[in-house]
């Protein structure tokens, strides 16, 4: 079974994000790095898969240096290859070029038969990717997986999804599949020093745009601003004694707020 | 024409279709476009809500291959309605069904989806529309370009679904399309409800949420009292559930649920990232916290710097003594 695992290279969200001058995104420059949280689950149900399965890993994802870096640490827990796609023409070009990068892609290597990413990324945070790689692969696809099982038999793969309010989904699907993958699915291996040396060693393709035919991309939206929110109340602190404050709370409550 | 597609479970329709009118009666006015709203189902959803709001049409779509959800299916039928009525703006939830289906539109339309939107704005003749972008610590305004239709999920809790405007008297269009030979994509196995006893905090009105402030397990009986009292449901912070005071369904935020009520009492919850991200779109926040500085201030409305276990047992007291 062939494996595709995508990889976000996000700004490390524990850091503190200055707004650019220009005023569309934060100041990068000197920013560290990381894979998207959520693509670190993603990651360990393939190799999971791989482990009961047998198969590849192939790792995957769109940016320059810092795409490269999380692809570095995607073979050292253990994936087999990796596919970077580096080009100036594909910066910033957003959830639907992203996509159609990676659509590009995994398709350029052979396609596959299953493609995992995190839910969601750390910065853009929206979980359009996955279901948009999907739709331009032309695969089935499931999101907010907490568990992933394939059957090689019958070539399906059963999904189970995490819903609102704690509803557990089960659903089966064709391979191939694309499926996105839940905070907390599973607990992430860390690289050994055995795998970090390793790694060094396993193939690193990258490609360009051109390479994947991808002669003009366009983006879908002109970004206006980046703007850090009003604070969309102002607190009012009731004080007192405790008696006092909880009075005058209720008559605020009934009287100004209208929620009880 | 704006068009709004509604979300509905076993019949009735989601509490978000009525943020989403609310939003889509606000921009339709700004931009002088009427409102429509799409019911994709089988089997028949009730509409009454929708037919009180004061929206151009609705659109009905009864149809045996939509009675489960699919995304492929949903897509298809969805296509189909563009393809007749030519909307400029197609909104949806921004929930687990709204971004199953949302983005595989937006590439089978070749057309922008702005996902995560809390806001939007006008900006000269073009559209703005605002997305939460870095777990919600900023706010992305972008404009979407090229030929409508355009597409956006709005997040639950970012309108208030309690001002739409009614009295309206919108005309109920069955709509027929041919679904023959569109097959799902995927089989539904079954739908379990994780462990959770009474916790429905994702339909509550009213939700009382302690934190470690509380100290140890024994005292969260505040917190249910003053549940109690408000005829609310009870959630905690994430401390709370890894000390096991209370289980894994009751906590609220990025690892938990989300949650907008129309009142949110934090007691003890200091307010990190993860815990705000949670609850910061309820309608009225009200924080109890000895701690003046502690970040929950910033998202509440109104807030009592104080000892809880002073402030609960005044204010359950005083609720009682209200009632009866």
């Amino acid at each position: 079974m062939k494996i595709l695992s995508c990889i976000k290279p996000v700004a490390d969200p524990a850091s503190r994000f200055v707004i650019n001058d220009s005023r569309t995104w934060i100041k990068t420059h000197d920013l560290t790095f990381v894979a998207s949280e959520a693509d670190n689950y993603a990651l360990e149900e393939a190799l999971r898969l791989r482990e009961k399965q047998g198969g590849e890993v192939v790792v995957l994802s769109l940016g320059g240096d810092e795409a490269a870096k999380v692809l570095r640490a995607g073979l050292a827990v253990g994936a087999d290859r990796a596919l970077q796609i580096s080009d100036e023409k594909l910066r910033s070009v957003g959830e639907f070029g992203t996509a159609e990068a990676l659509a590009r892609a995994v398709e350029k290597d052979g396609g596959g038969d299953l493609v995992l990413a995190g839910v969601q990324s750390d910065d853009l945070g929206t979980g359009a990717t996955g279901v948009l790689l999907a739709e331009f692969l032309g695969w089935a696809h499931a999101t907010v997986a907490i568990a992933v099982d394939v059957d090689p038999g019958t070539r399906t793969v059963r999904v189970q999804r995490e819903l609102e309010g704690g509803v557990i989904e089960t659903v089966e699907l064709p391979l191939p599949a694309v499926i996105t993958v839940q905070y907390g699915a599973n607990q992430p291996r860390y690289a050994s020093l055995k795998g970090i040396m390793a790694a060094k060693k396993k193939p690193f393709v990258s490609w360009t745009a051109a390479d994947l035919g991808l002669a003009q991309v366009e983006t879908l939206f002109d970004t206006k601003e980046l703007v850090v929110p009003e604070k969309k109340s102002r607190v009012e602190i009731l004080s007192g004694t405790p008696e006092e404050a909880v009075t005058l709370l209720v008559e605020k409550l009934r009287k100004e707020a209208k929620v009880l | 024409m704006i068009l709004v597609i509604t979300e509905h479970r076993d019949g009735k329709l989601a509490p978000t279709t009525n943020e989403l009118i609310v939003f889509a009666q606000r921009a339709g006015r700004d931009l002088g476009i009427p409102v429509h709203a799409a019911v994709l189902g089988s089997g028949g959803v009730a509409l009454d809500a929708l037919k009180a709001a004061k929206i151009e049409r609705i659109l009905s779509v009864d149809d045996t291959n939509l009675g489960a959800y699919d995304p492929k299916l949903y897509v298809h039928a969805i296509k189909a309605i563009v393809d007749k009525t030519g909307p400029a703006l197609i909104i949806a939830a921004h929930t687990t069904q709204g971004m199953d289906f949302m983005p595989r539109l937006s590439g089978a339309l070749r057309t922008p989806l702005a996902a995560g939107c809390v806001e939007y704005e006008k900006f000269g003749d073009r559209l703005v529309l605002t997305r939460q972008v870095f777990n919600a610590k900023m706010n992305l305004k972008t404009m979407p370009k090229g030929n409508p239709p355009w597409l956006a999920t709005i997040v639950p809790g970012a309108f208030p679904g309690d001002e739409v405007e009614t009295g309206g008297n919108p005309e109920v269009e069955t709509v027929s399309l041919d679904l023959t030979g569109v097959t799902p994509s995927r089989r539904l196995l079954g739908r379990s409800q994780a462990p959770k006893g009474d916790v429905d905090l994702a339909s509550a009105s009213i939700i009382v949420a302690g934190g470690r402030g509380l100290k140890q397990k024994e005292n969260f009986s505040l917190i249910s009292e003053l549940a109690d009292a408000l005829g609310g449901a009870v959630g905690a912070s994430r401390p709370v559930v890894d000390a096991e005071w209370l289980p894994r369904e009751y906590q609220i935020g990025s690892s938990g649920q989300t949650v907008a009520p129309k009142l949110y009492v934090a007691v003890g919850i200091s307010g990190a990232i993860q815990h705000l991200v949670g609850m910061q779109n309820s309608r009225c926040i009200v924080a109890i916290n000895k701690d003046a500085e502690a970040p929950i201030f910033k998202v509440a409305h109104y807030g009592i710097v104080d000892d809880l276990f002073k402030v609960v047992p005044a204010l359950t007291k005083l609720l009682k003594d209200l009632k009866g």
